[in-house]
């Protein structure tokens, strides 16, 4: 600095120090009244001579402190808070406006005179060295920041986010954005954006303000600090009161375009808020600071840039949520649904919220579905619901897998759930609907693919599996999202299904009247492609029976038809011919037919015997259905479809208008309580018998009017008990109970005493398990040996399990 | 009927040779012999026999506990006798080891619990199973061959049910 030619060539007036202080202080401090050049220059030369020249930037910053903390903070809080009592709030505004105005005009000297002397210090004027202007600035920046948001007041925050929720919402108006309000009465029509009377609309003026007020602050560089936080809660708050209004429990249609678009909106907004940066600093810019410009506009594109992947992010975030709330809800009304599925797989993949998402499913699961309210139909609804919902959402399937797990859990313990895919599976009514168009959807070609190692997939197309994936040995192929498969795996194992369709069918034809095999030779063929040929072995053979019996059927009406009149058997009988091999177990029930039906059925056999040679008919008359006319006194019941034994009951009463229930006992060989059981049609339903003192039955030969039933075509299928004619799933179940308690009573006997853990180890090492034994496990095995206990035939002491004595 | 049962393996080679497979076990046969086990379980389990019972010790479906009663009407009523049965990889070409635990005051068992019975040497077929050899003992209890007694005193007092039963009670343990 001494080397400077320029101020040490000739100061014309020698001055004081403190003069020459002054006057560089009064040129710094009130840059309005302009001193002459020369004897600025002089008096920076002679400060820099005293090196007080260094002493110039603190002592400004100095000045600017203890004026921020003596007058200006003080004053700026109190103008905030100034008007005590309630405002407009557009006078508010005008109060927040006003305080930073004032701020700004009182700070604009010590900034104006530090620029200045920063500008000295680069220019190097009068030997002057420093800092230069921006660190300058940053300093004092630094100074307001800190002594003004030292203790900041909350009102603060509460005026600049009022001000800015109201600009946002003028911004949002302008820009088009309608928001659907019923505000539409006609005496105060309200302008969208202010929402106060259109005459008084304010909106134009809020902008301006915003745009001043943005100045102000980004002049301060306060802007980050003042308006971040309101920006964000305002954001996150208008986003989340748009989405309950537009996205929950609208699943319909798609929200992420609508979102972007918002979006796009906001960010205008926004730009209006944080871009005001950039034009500050255009004119105050120096020549030289053609960098800073770009850096400005830069910094607040980025700015924007930023908060874009902010809200984005944001967004994700907060639909995620919603939707994992509504998950269940989703899925249920899948696939009209499906927009909000995509939208959801769209979000979930940009948050890591996969793991909240199958927590919340699950329990959503446990709580609404697996109860014993909900009826296993439901239960199969939903979750064949969610396999399709959930396999759009993750083609990975893991979360189908996992959410899934506490169903398909729970389905094993309901005892209904395989006739109820059956049912679901070969249409009816009662079942789930959609399993009969799975069934007949599925084509060969891509099941076979399902079983083949070969993918069958571009290699490109591989993607990991995600992380949350249950570690499996066989790998995804064995997460399949074939909906009949996942279900027929529930159990494990087809051969369950394929029993139990076996059943179904069996019942089906077996209540056939006229052979009528067309829907379920369909159903086989389908079921075919599905289980494989080998396994829908048997119920070919079934449907062949029945075809089988049908020619035989005519072949001995014919010749019947050959024989003379008074030889010709009653023509009522026609017969099922089952292989019985083939056939799932047929309950057994022991029935005497009244002689005319049993000497029909004998003709029958030896006709059979003339057809086939060496074979024979064995005969289930328990089964079956007949149709017959009732004729009393008074009326006559016409083409009642009835089962044999309520046949049989009836024709005795043919013969004996008066029977007790031990005489029919006798006569059908059945036991007295089914009998009772089967009366009770005749006397409730039809009216055609009645019970009298003494426990005889007789014949209502005149029925009363008013309960005379309907005449004409009735079907009386079934009574109180389910009709099935196979073993029933419960029967089975017993079954299973018996075997094993004969295996516990073995082990109890020889190894005297176990625990209940031995008891089950043992149980599945040595009972053979199959379609109909399935394995217990510990909690079953529990129960059932607690009522044993209650049963006194088991004894539990310290949990050891022992037999009674006495046995 | 015998010569018909015999193991067609065992049959081709020399005895001794087939002797020591069987003792080595080898697994394929020994996977056979388990299923049989399991299934002749299952058997006794279903038949519903009173009187007789027997359950494989532990996880080895080759080492079988068994119970008998002592059959009605004889001496041997109201006392309960605990068999162990031990099945050669052999089996069923090879008769199971079949002994008394409880100590059994019998012509013929010996005071090692060994039974001295026909169908447990050299009358076993492989048609016989765990339910045929427990009935078996269960009725040689009531009915014993004193011609060939391995407990001659028992053999001795037989004629004499009384004092049989009498002693029987007296020296009964569990």
């Amino acid at each position: 600095m001494e080397a400077d030619s320029v101020p040490v060539s000739g100061p014309a007036l020698r001055m004081s120090v403190a003069a020459a202080w002054d006057k560089v202080a009064a040129a710094l401090v009130s840059p309005g009244c302009l001193q002459e050049e020369q004897g600025l220059l002089d008096s920076l030369v002679l400060l820099g001579d005293h090196g007080l020249d260094q002493l110039l930037g603190s002592w400004l910053l100095e000045t600017l402190q203890m004026c921020l903390s003596s007058s200006v903070v003080p004053e700026f809080w109190s103008g905030l808070k100034q008007p005590e009592n309630e405002l407009e709030e557009r006078d508010r505004a005008l109060v927040l406006l006003a305080a930073f105005r004032t701020l700004l005009d009182r700070l604009q000297p010590s900034l104006d005179g530090l620029e200045q002397l920063g500008i000295w210090q680069e220019e190097g004027r009068g030997g002057l060295s420093g800092l230069g202007p921006r660190s300058l600035k940053e300093r004092a920046v630094t100074i307001i920041r800190s002594l003004l948001l030292f203790s900041p007041d909350p009102i603060l925050q509460e005026r600049v986010l009022e001000f800015y929720s109201r600009t946002f919402s003028v911004y949002m108006s302008q820009q088009g954005e309608q928001e659907e309000r019923g505000n539409d009465s006609p005496e105060g029509r309200l302008c969208q954006g202010c929402e106060v009377l259109t005459a008084q609309c304010w909106c134009q003026e809020a902008l301006e303000h915003l745009q001043e007020l943005s100045h102000i602050l980004s002049k301060l560089q306060l802007l980050e600090r003042v308006s971040s936080e309101s920006v964000t809660s305002i954001l996150h708050k208008l986003m989340e009161q748009r989405m309950e209004r537009h996205c929950r429990g609208e699943y319909e249609c798609s929200f992420l375009v609508n979102f972007q678009e918002w979006l796009e909106l906001v960010l205008g907004w926004l730009s209006k808020v944080f871009d005001s940066e950039a034009d500050a600093d255009a004119p105050t810019s120096t020549p030289g600071a053609a960098g800073d410009q770009s850096r400005g506009c830069s910094s607040s594109s980025s700015i924007l840039k930023q908060w874009r992947c902010h809200m984005q992010q944001f967004f994700c975030r907060i639909y995620v949520n919603m939707r994992i709330e509504e998950l269940f809800s989703i899925i249920t009304d899948f696939p009209e649904s499906k927009a909000a599925i995509e939208d959801l797989k769209f979000c979930l993949e940009r948050t890591n919220q996969r793991q909240q998402l199958i927590t919340s499913l699950k329990s959503a699961f446990e709580s609404r579905l697996l109860h014993p309210g909900v009826h296993t139909s439901d239960i199969l609804t939903v979750y064949i619901s969610a396999i399709k919902a959930l396999r759009e959402l993750d083609p990975s399937m893991v979360i189908l897998q996992v959410a899934c797990q506490p169903i398909r859990k729970y389905l094993r313990t309901r005892e209904d759930t395989v006739r109820q895919i059956v049912a679901g599976l070969t249409g009816d009514p009662e079942g789930c609907t959609d399993l009969a168009s799975e069934l007949s959807r599925g084509d060969p070609v891509t099941l076979e693919m399902q079983d083949s190692d070969e993918e069958g997939n571009d290699p490109e197309d591989w993607t990991p599996d995600p992380t949350d994936a249950v570690p499996e040995k066989l790998g995804w192929k064995r997460r399949s999202s074939d909906i009949i498969s996942l279900l027929v795996s529930i159990y494990g194992s087809k051969d369950i299904f394929i029993d139990e369709y076996r059943a179904v069918l069996a019942d089906r034809l077996l209540h056939q009247v006229n052979y009528n095999t067309a829907r379920e030779i369909r159903n086989v063929e389908l079921l075919k492609l599905r289980f494989g040929e080998s396994h829908m072995h048997y119920c070919e053979v079934m449907l062949k029976d029945m075809a089988d019996s049908r020619r035989i059927n005519g072949n001995i009406r014919e010749e019947e038809a050959k024989l003379g009149e008074q030889e010709q058997p009653l023509q009522f009988l026609s017969a099922i011919i089952l292989s019985s091999e083939f056939w799932p177990p047929l309950k057994e029930e022991k029935l005497e037919l009244p002689p005319p039906v049993s000497q029909a059925m004998e003709t029958y056999t030896n006709r059979y015997q003339k057809l086939k040679a060496m074979r024979t008919l064995s005969w289930k008359p328990h089964l079956g259905s007949v149709t017959l006319d009732v004729e009393l006194e008074d009326r006559v019941l016409t083409n009642l479809t009835v089962s044999p034994i309520h046949a049989a009951i009836i024709l005795h009463f043919q013969e004996k208008s008066s029977w007790t229930l031990e005489e029919l006992s006798v006569k059908l060989g059945a036991p007295k309580e089914l009998v009772h059981r089967k009366i009770a049609m005749w006397q409730q339903q039809l009216g055609v018998l009645r019970e009298e003192a003494g426990g005889r039955y007789c014949v209502v030969e005149r029925g009363s009017a008013k309960e005379k039933p309907e005449r004409g075509v009735m079907l009386i299928d079934s009574d109180e008990e389910r009709d099935s004619n196979t073993t029933t799933q419960s029967e089975q179940r017993e079954e299973k109970l018996q075997l094993f308690w004969a295996y516990i009573q073995a082990m109890l006997t020889n190894l005297d005493s176990m625990t209940l853990d031995r008891i089950h180890s043992m149980l599945r090492m040595f009972v053979a398990t199959g379609p109909v034994v399935t394995e217990m496990d510990v909690n079953e095995l529990e129960a059932f040996l607690q009522r044993k206990v209650r049963e006194h035939q088991l004894m539990v002491s310290a949990g050891v399990y022992r037999l009674p004595k006495s046995s | 009927m015998a010569s018909q049962n015999q193991d067609p393996a065992a049959a081709a080679s020399s005895s001794a040779a087939a002797l020591k497979a069987n003792e080595s076990g080898n697994s394929a046969t020994r996977g056979s012999v388990s299923k049989r086990l399991q299934q002749e379980l299952m058997t006794l389990m279903m038949s519903g026999d009173k009187g007789i019972s027997a359950f494989p010790e532990s996880d080895n479906l080759f080492k079988w506990i068994g119970t008998i009663d002592g059959p009605q009407a004889t001496v041997y009523e109201g006392l309960r006798y605990r068999l162990s049965l031990e099945f050669p990889a052999g089996y069923p070409y090879q008769a199971p080891r079949v002994k008394f635990v409880t100590p059994c005051f019998h012509p013929n068992v010996d005071d090692q619990g060994f039974i001295c019975l026909d169908i447990l040497k050299d009358k076993w077929s492989a048609l016989y199973d765990v339910r045929s050899i427990l009935l078996s003992v269960q009725s040689l209890l009531g009915e014993p061959n004193n011609e060939s007694p391995l407990n001659t005193t028992a053999a001795e007092l037989w004629a004499d049910q009384g004092a049989y039963k009498a002693h029987l009670q007296s020296t009964f343990q569990k």
